[in-house]
């Protein structure tokens, strides 16, 4: 697949989070109290804090699911979002279409569509060809292993393949950045190994910026850099 | 293996089985009511018309107000001295019932018409004016188990069968064919007629079909004020009981179409709510909210569809039913024109597409992050 282009600013850092803020119930919940953290293209950051600390927030933030209560989210210099003080912006849905890939804490595959469809879901509607939409779900499950597995529905799948099949569908629009919420929380110990090996593996090939949101401190200090949160803020 | 976006939204609508077949029976019902009521009153028009064509008839003399199809017979005269008019016929058309069961189109022809032309007499022979005489078209005498000899009670005076026919139309194959006067007595329409059916002379030389009809319209307006004379073509689409059969069968079917309307927008609503997560999940890797709401579209159009196809059916099979029935069979015609099957079908997906926009929309606007912790 050819790469998107890329916007333009190529002197700005990949991703910037500026003074970033998100409250809900007018005010009355404040899930970030002011966040600004800049992060550069292949960097591996995980993210921890307890239950409630922010985290998820980010990572939502960070990936256009959702906006800002104040403060802003850049990616490669430009507004994710909202133009702001005549800052040129990326389009939400463009920029998830585009540029970022998520991988979920319970998988999200849907349940009626086999590994192969579940893969080829994120490129059904743009212009690619049915050929190459197969073709590239096809070789994204080769390489991580699945090859036996294509024409599986996910009740079929175990949870470690589920989550396999998740990470080729996040990597289908060929992502510079990979979102990662949670995602060994739901599997065993032994297959936590392989899926946290498996997404340091696939961010070194590429070069990818991997940030992954753990609630767990030892897999957090598994990545080459890692911030804490707590109650809004990073404490790290 | 390759998923196409008509195919996913296919097997969206395929997940729930039993909801969605309990829907298409609804979009089924809705549309084989409109191919069944439509398709008869345009095949009531046809057959009109067809009625119109194998007599020769060109033009019909009516009044000009709607439902008003009482026309003085003493204008006869008057029209036959338009040079235009080769033979003026008057006819009285009404409904009577024959039996409790079986109602019947009941023509009132002078035994001279020329209408007679496009009759065969199958046995026995036209009547005499001014007797209580009348012919049986041959789907009703069957109907009716007559035969030429037999007698017929009508509005409770007995008629002599004497002639049984065939014609090419299902209107007058199912209907009684009987004196003028007769039927003016029997229907209180003394020396009123329904209409008088007109043959033109040929057009002369140098003057199109066309122009020499108008200037025949032009003449029966000017000679005879209160009358018109309206094109065969036009009188079939526009006669009072062909405007009643349409509106009857399209306000019918509209309200059955808005049933299955609102049984399309609940199952849409019911399955965007219960897909809230999915819908989530596709936003979150990608899916901008147009191409969302394209797909719930495009599942309710697939419902509509498939429902189309499966009430396009179901209407052909009611429509062969009336005609097998001997209350309807007289005036039910089996046959359903390409027009109608097409419309059906496009109706449905219509009703599908309206149906689905307000859950399309509400889909679409669904925030990633809300939808996503929806449980």
């Amino acid at each position: 697949m050819n790469s998107p282009s890329v916007p333009s600013n190529d002197a700005a850092p990949l991703l910037e989070l500026r003074d970033l803020k998100k409250s809900y119930e007018n005010g009355r919940i404040e899930a970030l109290r002011g966040v600004s953290l800049t992060i550069a293209a292949g960097d591996f950051l995980a993210i921890s804090g307890a239950s409630g600390s922010g985290k998820s927030t980010i990572l939502h933030l960070l990936g256009g699911l959702d906006t800002p209560t104040e403060g802003a989210v850049l990616f490669r210099g430009q507004h994710v979002g909202k133009s702001q003080n005549g800052v040129p912006s990326i389009d939400l849905d463009t920029y998830r279409a585009r540029w970022v890939g998520f991988i979920f804490q319970s998988f999200h595959l849907l349940p009626s569509l086999t590994a192969m469809e579940n893969v080829q879901v994120p490129m059904l509607g743009n212009k690619a060809h049915s050929h190459h939409r197969e073709g590239r779900a096809r070789a994204l499950l080769v390489e991580l292993g699945l090859e036996q597995r294509l024409r599986q529905y996910p009740s079929q799948l175990s949870a470690g393949e589920r989550q396999r099949v998740a990470i080729a569908r996040s990597l289908v629009n060929d992502p510079q950045v990979l979102l990662a919420d949670e995602p060994t929380g739901n599997l065993d110990s032994v297959n936590s190994d392989k899926i946290l090996q498996l997404l340091a593996e696939i961010q070194a090939r590429r070069g990818m910026t991997l940030i992954m949101v753990t609630h767990d401190p030892d897999i957090a200090a598994s990545a080459p850099r890692h911030v804490i949160m707590k109650d809004g803020r990073i404490c790290n | 293996m390759t998923l196409s976006f008509v195919g996913f939204a296919w097997r969206n609508v395929w997940r729930r089985r039993l909801r969605t077949a309990l829907t298409l029976c609804g979009i089924g019902m809705g549309i084989g009511a409109f191919v069944a009521l439509v398709g008869f009153s345009r095949s009531f028009e046809h057959a009109w018309l067809e009625m119109y064509e194998n007599a020769g008839t060109d033009l019909a003399v009516v009044q000009k107000t709607f439902l008003n199809t009482s026309v003085d017979q003493s204008v006869g005269p008057t029209l036959l001295k338009i040079p235009q008019i080769a033979r003026a016929a008057p006819m009285v058309v009404n409904m009577m019932a024959v039996t409790p069961e079986i109602n019947t189109l009941v023509y009132g022809w002078k035994a001279d018409t020329f209408e007679f032309s496009a009759l065969k007499i199958l046995s026995g022979r036209i009547f005499h004016d001014g007797q209580q005489e009348v012919m049986l078209g041959e789907l009703l005498a069957g109907s009716l188990n007559k035969k030429v000899g037999d007698t017929l009670d009508l509005q409770g005076s007995s008629f002599r069968v004497v002639g049984i026919f065939r014609s090419g139309s299902a209107l007058e194959a199912g209907a009684i064919i009987m004196p003028l006067d007769e039927l003016q007595q029997l229907s209180s329409l003394t020396s009123k007629v329904t209409a008088f059916h007109v043959q033109l002379k040929p057009a002369p030389a140098g003057v199109s079909p066309q122009e020499w009809e108008q200037q025949a319209e032009n003449a029966v307006a000017s000679e005879l004020p209160g009358l018109r004379a309206v094109p065969a073509a036009q009188r079939a689409a526009n006669n009072q009981l062909v405007a009643l059969a349409h509106a009857a069968a399209w306000g019918t079917s509209l309200i059955a179409l808005l049933v299955a309307a609102l049984g399309i927008a609940n199952t849409m609503a019911m399955s965007v709510f219960e897909r809230t997560k999915e819908i989530g999940v596709l936003r979150a890797i990608g899916w901008s909210r147009r191409r969302v709401m394209g797909l719930i579209l495009v599942e309710a159009a697939a419902l509509g569809a498939a429902g189309g196809v499966a009430g396009t059916a179901l209407g052909w099979l009611a429509l062969h039913i009336l005609g097998a029935l001997p209350q309807t069979a007289s005036i039910a015609s089996t046959t359903l024109s390409t027009s109608t099957l097409l419309d059906g079908l496009v109706m449905a997906m219509l009703v599908g597409v309206a149906a689905g926009a307000v859950p399309a929309w509400r889909g679409a606007q669904l925030s990633p992050v809300e939808a996503l912790r929806h449980e």
